[in-house]
């Protein structure tokens, strides 16, 4: 490739980053430049009303009276308006008339102070008109709305002589022997639009993103780039579509969970409170350590009942693969089915139908109980039947797959070893403690790993068996982030900051939890 | 291919500028009823029909939440009015008592069209009201306790025979709130702020557990089990709303008003929840979209939808038709309206519910002494308020 033509290459590349952060900045800082004005124009044209004369040009208006309610409801309201040189009448503008309702809702602590409160705002409506209310003499309120706005349009022969120059630039870098210097002057150039709009994020950005590719190109690494990139690039294309979903489901998600725990969202309205959401959350929110709301109770709760759960699938599964992979049992395909079948039911099911047979007077649990003479017990009255349930629920969702990982592994395990085993006297336990568990680690490490994620966040069953029962304490981590998200006034933040937590915890159980299991495995 | 070309038809739709887009969470016969509305509105209005989209309910609260403010939902939408408090304020509803006059308004009971009120503001028409009443089996009781003491008397009746005098889901503050307020208690205070551990909330949670100790009441019924408990013949009565109508099966049945309470003389009072037509603060045509907002809930309209879906309609005028006039089970509904309790429209009701239902498990089945709970609760919700 020629030297202009990788040179026309690195700068369409970043030319095309450059506009794209470029047009952002101008709709952003025009949007910026419309709203004032327009706020600034309704403002003025409003206080113009209030001294008595006449709107502002391109804005209408006049002075409202206070709120008349009618003699049987006190909401249904009319007021009356006064518009310069004209008598009142009965106000038949509701842009107006909403304006001054929601002046009188959001200021009416200040009753009758003459300067206390002025209100402007843009309608929601994406015209870009602007409301302004000012307070008058004799209780009364200017309120003035302008036209919709007019925005400048995008200046594109603008856009277009930049681009030109800076292509020039670029070009003639090459030309003269310079590719870093052209390139960066040229990319660089594109910055002075923003810079004219003020927009100094983004001019910045911009010549960042010069000195980049000029440094880059001085390192020969964008060539290096475009020859990966073009060597690879039918995998590349392969790649693409499955990197757009993960960017769009999994990457843009989970940064913006992150982002939202540092906020407080509070009916309606979004605050940003720095790491006050997680102070609140460890500190336990000034709740003593036993009460069920305390974070670290909660914690408590979450991972016992992840080590019960993994100590439980992993004996029951293991022990049944054991029985499975017996060579004398027969309609081992029948049983295997019918064993892998509660994994195979969606588990919110599952958990349903458990919910029920735990029922106190009619469920099929008790009612076993009362056939063999045994007393009912009344499972989600105190926490250790509580937890027993749902342990018992998610045992039998967990197991199956356990019981598969280690069919797995068992049928790699070579006949010769407990043949040669059995020939050196060995006994069945020996057997089993020296050859099949060795062999069964390399693939329980990893499914443990998994099963220990799953279940620490496993909602479906405590929401749906226990639901916290009793008093909130069977709860886990991620159905307490549910329930600040949806049943203590839709906190988010308090949410988010909790899922970030979580996944914290998580994070470190995957690096050092698995390493541990690993070298436990290697060691035996 | 003809799935995606569907699909941009059916967004192509969506997306029409001309008409008025209906959301709704209906089914059965109050879909039925609410699409003859809709077509007789669009045989006179071919300039701008109503469009109905049909939303699951579970997730309809959500979808307007995050469509409205970004342009996107519908024009209109039914919805009970719990969620006023909060849309209100985020912007998401339009307040439309500019529109209505002394002449519209007279056309719904004063305490349904209150309900649709909020901080001065009118935000949407009351389409049906929804309360708790009492059902029962004319075989088990010929008549219906009166009293909180005949409910007693008829639990030490019928128990030995395995039978409960009344089943309801006891601790759900939704049906224990006939309870608290037959009591004097309450959520909030007339200053708004929080009332929840007071004396007489303490004596209805007491006597919530005295129904379970006397074995009048299942302990911790769930809604599924009050059913078959019902159509069992294993229930003598049952606290519960219209909808339950459609859960009974091959059991002879009545509605009347909920019993008075014995220890204070007054009635027991549900609350009643009015579901509403309201408007998007974002809807295209605001004047068509109100002008479809009164066709739906004029007494035409009230009364189909009386008829067919047997919907307690809040159009007084609706009820001169001699039809719906003697039909017994809406007029127990109707009558059960004189005594009752607008569901606040506060949005820090929302935060209520969970915490009160813990307190109830725990007092009735005798784990926690009401006051304490109470106490607790109170201070815990309040925390909830609090911004960090």
């Amino acid at each position: 490739m020629t030297t202009l033509g990788a040179q026309a290459r690195d700068f369409v590349a970043a030319a095309l980053v450059a506009l794209v952060v470029a047009s952002a900045a101008f709709v952003s800082a025009r949007n910026r430049e419309v709203v004032d004005g327009q706020l600034a124009l309704a403002e003025r044209s409003a206080h113009s009303l209030a001294a008595g004369t006449q709107p502002l040009e391109s804005s209408r208006g006049g002075l409202v009276g206070p709120a008349i309610a009618s003699p049987s409801h006190s909401f249904l309201t009319h007021r009356e308006i006064r518009e310069p040189g004209r008598a009142w009448h009965r106000l038949d503008d509701k842009l107006i008339y909403d304006a001054a309702t929601r002046f009188a809702r959001d200021h009416a602590d200040h009753p009758g102070s003459r300067f206390a409160g002025h209100d402007r705002y843009v309608l929601a409506d994406g015209t870009g008109r602007a409301v302004a209310v000012v307070r008058a003499p004799n209780d009364e309120l200017a309120i003035a709305i302008t036209e919709p706005a007019k925005p400048a349009p995008y200046p594109l022969l603008v856009m277009i002589g930049v681009l030109g120059l800076a292509l020039a630039l670029a070009a003639a870098g090459a030309l003269a022997g310079k590719r870093p210097l052209g390139s960066f002057a040229g990319i660089a150039a594109l910055a002075v639009p923003p810079l004219l709009w003020s927009s100094w994020l983004a001019a910045g950005f911009i010549i960042a993103l010069a000195a980049a590719v000029a440094l880059g190109q001085r390192r020969g690494l964008t060539d290096r780039l475009a020859r990966g990139l073009y060597a690879h690039r039918t995998a590349l294309g392969f790649v693409t579509p499955a990197g757009l979903a993960m960017l769009v489901l999994v990457v843009a998600p989970f940064v913006i969970g992150l982002l939202l725990g540092f906020y407080d969202h509070h009916q309606g309205t979004w605050t940003f409170v720095g790491l006050d959401n997680f102070v609140e959350i460890l500190s336990g929110g000034g709740r003593a350590l036993d009460d069920p709301l305390n974070f670290w109770f909660i914690l408590g709760v979450t991972v016992l009942w992840t080590i019960c759960n993994i100590v439980l699938h992993v004996t029951i599964g293991v022990m049944l693969a054991l029985v499975l992979s017996r060579t004398w049992l027969r309609g081992k395909g029948v049983f295997r089915m019918l064993l892998i079948l509660p994994w195979a039911i969606p588990n919110y099911i599952t958990a349903l139908i458990w919910k029920g047979m735990f029922q106190g007077e009619y469920g099929a649990v008790n009612s076993l109980l009362h056939a063999l003479h045994l007393n009912g017990v009344s499972w989600f009255s105190s926490w250790a039947t509580a937890f027993s349930a749902n342990v018992i629920t998610n045992t039998w969702l967990g197991f199956p797959f356990m019981m598969v990982v280690a069919l797995g592994a068992l049928e790699t395990i070579p006949k010769e070893l407990y043949e040669a085993a059995s020939v050196d006297g060995a006994s069945a336990w020996q057997r089993f403690r020296h050859i099949t568990l060795p062999h069964l680690r390399p693939a329980l490490g990893p499914a443990i790993a998994l099963g220990a994620i799953w279940t620490f966040n496993m909602f479906n069953v405590i929401y749906l068996v226990s639901g916290g029962k009793p008093g909130d304490s069977t709860n886990i981590l991620v159905t307490d982030a549910y329930r600040w998200a949806f049943e203590r006034g839709d906190r988010y933040g308090m949410a988010a900051a909790y899922a970030t937590i979580i996944f914290a915890i998580l994070l470190l159980w995957t690096v050092f939890g698995t390493r541990i299991i690993r070298t436990k495995g290697d060691a035996a | 291919m003809r799935c995606v070309l569907a699909f941009l038809i059916a967004l192509a739709a969506c997306r029409d500028a001309h008409g008025i887009v209906l959301w709704h969470a209906y089914n059965g016969a109050e879909r039925d009823a609410l699409e003859a509305t809709v077509t007789a509105w669009n045989a006179e209005h071919a300039d701008e029909p109503i469009t109905l989209v049909a939303v699951p309910y579970d997730a309809f609260a959500d979808k307007l939440s995050s469509a409205i403010p970004r342009g996107n939902g519908p024009d209109l939408f039914i919805y009970p009015q719990d969620r006023i408090g909060d849309w209100a304020d985020a912007g998401v509803i339009e307040p439309i008592e500019f529109w209505v006059d002394d002449a519209r308004a007279d056309r719904f009971t004063p305490a349904s069209l209150d309900a649709m009120a909020y901080k001065g503001s009118l935000w949407g028409l009351p389409m049906a009201v929804k309360a708790l009443a009492l059902y029962y089996n004319p075989q088990l009781v010929p008549e219906p306790p009166r009293t909180t003491d005949d409910v007693l008397a008829l639990a030490q009746r019928e128990q030995p025979h395995g039978v409960f005098a009344l089943a309801y889901p006891n601790v759900d503050l939704y049906e224990h709130a006939p309870w608290l307020h037959g009591f004097g208690g309450s959520i909030f205070d007339k200053t708004g702020a929080f009332a929840i551990a007071t004396p007489e909330a303490a004596k209805a949670m007491a006597f919530a557990r005295s129904l379970v100790t006397a074995g009048a009441t299942p302990e911790d019924a769930q809604a599924s089990l009050i059913a078959s408990l019902f159509n069992e013949g294993r229930a003598a009565t049952v606290i519960s709303g219209p909808w339950f109508m459609g859960e009974i099966a091959n059991v002879p049945w009545k509605v009347t008003t909920l019993p008075i309470v014995s220890a204070t003389g007054e009635p027991a009072r549900p609350f009643a929840s009015a579901e509403g037509v309201m408007m998007s603060s974002r809807a295209h045509d605001k004047d068509a979209a109100f002008a479809a907002m009164e066709y739906l809930t004029n007494d035409a309209s009230a009364t189909t939808r009386a008829k067919r879906a047997r919907q307690v309609v809040p159009n007084v005028h609706a009820w001169d038709d001699p039809a719906l006039a003697h039909d017994d089970v809406l007029t127990a509904f109707r009558t059960q309206l004189d005594h009752v309790v607008a569901m606040p429209n506060d949005p820090r009701m929302r935060s209520v519910w969970t915490p009160y239902r813990t307190a109830l498990g725990e007092v009735v089945s005798g784990r926690a002494e009401p006051g304490p709970m109470l106490d607790k609760i109170q201070h815990e919700i309040e925390g909830f308020q609090r911004a960090p």
